[in-house]
């Protein structure tokens, strides 16, 4: 006798084993393209930050040429101190006395900030902290630094000087007033107006240094009588202004 | 219940070979026709083989309900294993001898000897594949001898090739293999039995999709079919008795198909 209830339950259970396949077969299709769509999506997602990290590197990239360009940047030595305690301390580490020498470079290494953060007024203090570094340099590096430690500004002005004796270019001249009146050799910058408007008295800023270096150093009267002579001559706006603001008494 | 439309081709798909239910399909016919001309050749051994379920006890049958009215024609359809009993039991069944004692191979081709048929008496042995090899050496003897003419049934099985047994490899002149059905010739063999016996509501029902999936689920195997059907028509039987609405008379359901299948146990749910 047919168990029909029995067998009907048992002919669901074999539609259902029987129709998983299929299921699992829609299911991947419908799957598929939706998992592709949410890869595209979040590969969409993922290559900004690609970019980013590219542009990041594009505007990074630039930052050391200004510094080889400048010439007052001291980054080849600083790089060399900033590797050696590196390797010092990779190659020496059982050794107490190399741990020291590496713990002082470290140390030493922390007081000297870096010099492309440094404006250009502090690199002076940065030639002194050098030497100090130096010493202890010295011995655990086989090479010698190529770095030359110096004022290169000096250098340069002190060359330019060297030149106007020899050539009394007044442009040169007026170069070496104004970088004297600049950092407030005002004495300097007196001599050098001086001698480029005896060599050309046309130069309107040589004037002006000249009458702006005897104010600084307190010969008011004598720069107010050298810019109504050169008023007089070349009727110089520039030199008028300063005359007027002279007599005013709020000269700088 | 006595008038559902159901019980009869219930019972018309009961597995019994029965000479009277053989069904012609044109292959099968074809084949029979081979069999029953070789029959009549002078040859020793005609070997019938083929999967279980292909139609090689009833086309036995068949042979022995159509020659039987011509010609001697002894039926073993239940293996005699024993050798003695065999011996004995065709002494009995093709020349008349009664004897409860056991007779040996000599005295039994003396016997055959003695009796003179006009034709040759056929014995037909069903599932020999059961027999000794003992006994198929002593079927051998007896053949050559011309004594009797067998026609044996084995089943082919993936694991052995029958022909290429050493018992028969050289002394079998003809040899037939009968293959599973199609679907048409399942369809054939379906519709074909349930009009003989005047079931023309229900064989109109069986359309080809059924078939389809009747085919499928018996791999054209004749029993089987006959299961899946008999199991079938019980189904729609309870249906016309419990809940009449479940059934469309115009087309059997495959889920009902598919029920038949599980309880029969073709379909492993």
């Amino acid at each position: 006798m047919l168990d029909i209830p029995s067998l009907e339950r048992r002919w669901l259970k074999y539609k259902i084993k029987r129709s998983l396949p299929y299921i699992a077969l829609v299911i991947a299709i419908l799957m598929i393209p939706s998992i592709i769509i949410i890869s595209l999506k979040t590969n969409n997602n993922a290559v900004p930050p690609q970019t980013d990290k590219k542009i990041i590197q594009k505007k990074v990239q630039p930052m050391p040429t200004p510094i080889n360009e400048a010439p007052m940047v001291l980054e080849p030595s600083m790089q060399f101190v900033q590797s050696l305690p590196l390797s010092t301390s990779a190659t020496t580490v059982s050794s107490p006395s190399a741990l020291k020498t590496s713990t002082k470079i470290a140390t030493s290494q922390k007081s000297i900030p870096s010099l492309t953060t440094l404006p250009s007024s502090q690199t002076k203090q940065m030639t002194t902290s050098l030497p100090v570094i130096a010493p202890i340099i010295q011995p655990s590096s086989t090479n010698k630094p190529s770095t030359i430690n110096r004022d290169t500004a000096a250098f340069d002005i002190h060359e330019i000087e060297e030149r106007f004796k020899n050539n009394s270019n007044p442009h040169l001249g007026l170069y070496i007033a104004r970088y004297h009146y600049d950092h407030g050799n005002y004495s300097e910058a007196y001599n050098y107006a001086l001698k480029t408007n005896a060599i050309n008295n046309t130069i309107e800023e040589s004037w002006l240094i000249f009458a702006k270096s005897l104010i600084k150093l307190g010969k008011t009267d004598q720069a107010k009588k050298t810019l109504q002579l050169y008023i007089s001559q070349s009727n110089s706006d520039s030199a008028r202004s300063l005359l007027e603001s002279l007599e005013k008494g709020d000269s700088k | 219940m006595e008038h559902s439309l159901f019980l009869k081709p219930k019972e018309l798909f009961i597995d019994v070979v029965n000479p009277r239910d053989y069904v012609q399909i044109d292959s099968v016919s074809h084949m029979y026709q081979n069999l029953k001309t070789s029959v009549q050749k002078p040859l020793k051994m005609i070997l019938l083989y083929g999967r279980p379920g292909t139609g090689k006890s009833m086309l036995l049958h068949k042979l022995h309900h159509d020659l039987s009215k011509h010609q001697k024609v002894f039926m073993v359809d239940i293996p005699i294993i024993d050798e003695d009993d065999f011996l004995r039991v065709l002494a009995q069944k093709i020349y008349g001898y009664v004897n409860r004692e056991a007779i040996t191979l000599t005295y039994f081709l003396e016997l055959a000897s003695a009796v003179n048929y006009p034709q040759t008496p056929i014995v037909l042995l069903d599932e020999a594949q059961l027999y000794s090899s003992a006994l198929m050496e002593k079927i051998r003897l007896i053949s050559d001898a011309r004594a009797l003419k067998f026609v044996i049934t084995l089943h082919k099985t993936d694991d052995e090739d029958i022909i290429a047994k050493e018992h028969f490899q050289t002394r079998i002149w003809e040899s037939i293999e009968l293959q599973n059905a199609t679907p048409d010739e399942l369809k054939i063999y379906i519709q074909k039995k349930l009009l003989k016996s005047n079931c023309f509501d229900v064989a109109n029902m069986i359309n080809d999709k059924n078939i389809k999936i009747i085919s499928k689920l018996t791999k054209g195997n004749y029993r089987n079919a006959n299961k899946l059907m008999f199991s079938l028509f019980s189904l729609y039987a309870w249906f016309e008795e419990h809940n009449p609405r479940k059934i469309n008379y115009n087309a059997l359901k495959p889920k009902y198909i598919e029920m038949a299948a599980i309880h029969t146990g073709l379909i492993r749910a």
